[in-house]
């Protein structure tokens, strides 16, 4: 009746990987292959229409002498320092605010998060419109409030287009790392701040020395995310500046981009790649070493 | 909350108030300084984030006219024809069609390839179960390399085609959702499988029978995370999708977009439709978009 146990044995001992391969296959096809695969196109010259040539190493090399490359790779690092600092301040302020059981907590946090659900898409287009010289919202409410020389054309500018991308970017994320900081600001126990209240620690005090210092592990996640997501920016700049003007908001992964698919570099737009995923797990890593505070943990 | 934890320490409180006299006094104002300050920040801050949205129903409802004398107010008349020059002419219909079976399908692909990965990862055992749950974690946080991407997608006939990119956001969003699935499965009492075992259930009829209906906050978790993230997947869509049949919502707005720069009330429209069903869902749902948005940061 029972089937001999060596074939129990073998079917028990292979069922597991009937249970992951179809999650395995259809990422390493879709995910990995790519990943693996680029590297030999990194080393063609190839439109993706006429037939390929290989060139070696040339397309890192020709990543030295692309002066494109340099000011993108800026840019991506100015916003990158400005949408972090911008984004971990404002949301840590909110979040500590709300932290102190104020009324309508749950409305604050449900309104603040809105804009995490919507389209990089939307959001561009619409702040495109707010930042429009002539009928925008923002220059509408600097004439309101009296503060005419400060009205720009804010995505026209070579020096203020970068900065009011950030803002945007800011503003879609606050809410999201404020819900972080607010789940980090859970986990302190309470009895912390009793003890500090009774030795008399003014409220500064007990930010300085037990609030901060404990949040760094949440502290650590806001700004890895926070970071990775200025590094590899892409649908913003895209779909309201395209990098423009005169290059002031060209960025590493619109570069790559345009490279590849509107001049046809496949091989340069590849290898260009590699070098930005090498960029960023560097940043990464750097990054992590510096805020890693094991005792924390 | 701070108003109780001072009344239970009343002997340290009038310690203090003998140091400096009117000292309960000050405390009070203080303390609703404080509050009415705090209020003020976050209403400023909420305000930032909902007028633009709601700025963009309003200017979606509006005449030429009345949105360059009105600018921040409520439409005079609400010319619904810019939903009609919308829709026509952004093919939204389509976009919409699109987008559903683009999301819908990658939900499900996720959450039943994650479903059963995650569930291996969590309570069968078996030789490489470190290493391929490493390789997952380790890899998925690497940016797609596009180009490559797109070159293996064209040989396979999968671009300009819907089925592409659903199994590309399926494969990105893997990674996560497995994380997030082994850790639910974790979470379920072992008494309950071997119960399920004992009655001569199969592993796979006992995961179905047992482990599936009360796994609803996990599915949950995963299908918010992918039908956000897929709703509103913009490179991708672009890269893959070209001509209008196949194209999904972000991307049918962007060239809607760049036809019809000058007349911003349509393209307010198109915003507005576009973006009405999520937001729709985050306001039903706003637990669970919350909790699932930020798994990946928020350990689940």
């Amino acid at each position: 009746m029972n089937p001999p146990p060596g074939r129990v044995g073998l079917h028990r001992s292979l069922t597991p990987y009937v249970w992951v391969m179809p999650a395995v296959v259809l990422y390493f096809v879709f995910k990995l292959a790519p990943l693996i695969g680029g590297v030999y196109l990194a080393l063609l010259r190839w439109d993706g229409i006429e037939p390929a040539t290989f060139v070696g190493l040339d397309n890192f090399v020709q990543i030295f002498h692309d002066k494109l490359i340099a000011s993108a790779l800026m840019n991506n690092i100015k916003f990158a320092i400005g949408t972090v600092v911008g984004k971990t301040v404002l949301s840590l302020l909110l979040a500590l605010l709300l932290n102190q059981g104020i009324r309508g907590r749950g409305f604050y946090r449900t309104a603040l998060f809105t804009p995490v659900v919507i389209s990089m898409v939307v959001v561009g287009l619409l702040w495109s419109w707010i930042y429009n010289p002539q009928f925008g919202l923002l220059n509408d409410l600097l004439r309101l409030v009296g503060m005419e020389n400060l009205i720009l054309d804010w995505l026209g500018g070579t020096k203020v287009a970068l900065w009011s991308l950030m803002v945007v970017e800011i503003w879609k994320w606050y809410g999201f790392h404020m819900v972080i900081f607010l789940a980090g600001l859970q986990t302190i126990p309470e009895e912390l701040y009793e003890v500090a209240r009774i030795d008399g620690a003014s409220r500064l005090r007990r930010l300085a020395s037990i609030t901060l210092p404990l949040l760094q592990p949440t502290m650590l996640i806001n700004v890895t995310l926070a970071l990775m997501g200025a590094l590899n920016v892409f649908d913003i700049p895209y779909v309201m500046t395209a990098g423009g003007p005169a290059n002031s908001t060209m960025v590493m992964a619109l570069h790559i981009y345009i490279r590849g698919f509107r001049y046809g570099k496949f091989g340069y737009g590849t290898a260009m790649s590699y070098a930005l995923l090498l960029f960023v797990t560097v940043v990464a890593g750097i990054q992590m070493r510096l805020m890693w505070r094991p005792d924390n943990q | 909350m701070s108003a109780q934890r001072a009344n239970s320490h009343p002997t340290t409180g009038l310690a203090k108030q003998g140091l400096r006299p009117p000292i309960w006094m000050s405390t009070r104002l203080d303390r609703w300084l404080t509050r009415i300050g705090s209020h003020l920040v976050l209403v400023l801050f909420t305000a930032f984030v909902l007028y633009p949205l709601i700025w963009m129903v309003l200017t979606s409802l509006k005449t030429t006219r009345d949105m360059m004398a009105n600018v921040w107010g409520f439409p005079r008349t609400l010319v619904w024809e810019n939903y009609v020059t919308a829709w026509v002419g952004a093919r939204l219909d389509y976009a919409l069609r699109n987008s559903v079976i683009v999301s819908v399908s990658t939900v499900v692909l996720v959450t039943c390839m994650a479903g059963l990965a995650g569930y291996a990862f969590a309570r069968l055992r078996f030789r490489f179960a470190t290493p391929i749950f490493l390789l997952f974690i380790f890899t998925m946080n690497a940016p797609d390399n596009i180009i490559p991407l797109y070159v293996m997608l064209s040989k396979m006939h999968l671009t300009d085609n819907l089925l592409g990119l659903v199994l590309v956001l399926a494969a990105r969003g893997l990674p996560l959702s497995i994380f997030i699935f082994r850790a639910y499965f974790q979470s379920i009492p072992h008494e309950l499988l071997d119960a399920a075992k004992v009655d001569g259930c199969s592993e796979l009829s006992a995961f179905m029978r047992v482990v599936v209906p009360v796994s609803t906050p996990a599915v949950v978790t995963v299908a918010v995370l992918e039908l956000v993230g897929s709703w509103n997947e913009f490179m991708l869509a672009l890269i893959l999708l070209h001509s209008p049949a196949v194209q999904t919502i972000p991307i049918a707005i962007q060239s809607f977009f760049m036809d019809y720069q000058t007349s911003w009330q349509p393209v307010f429209a198109a915003l507005t439709i576009g973006s009405i069903p999520v937001i729709a869902l985050y306001v039903i749902m706003q637990r669970q978009f919350i909790q699932g948005l930020t798994s990946g940061a928020i350990k689940g």
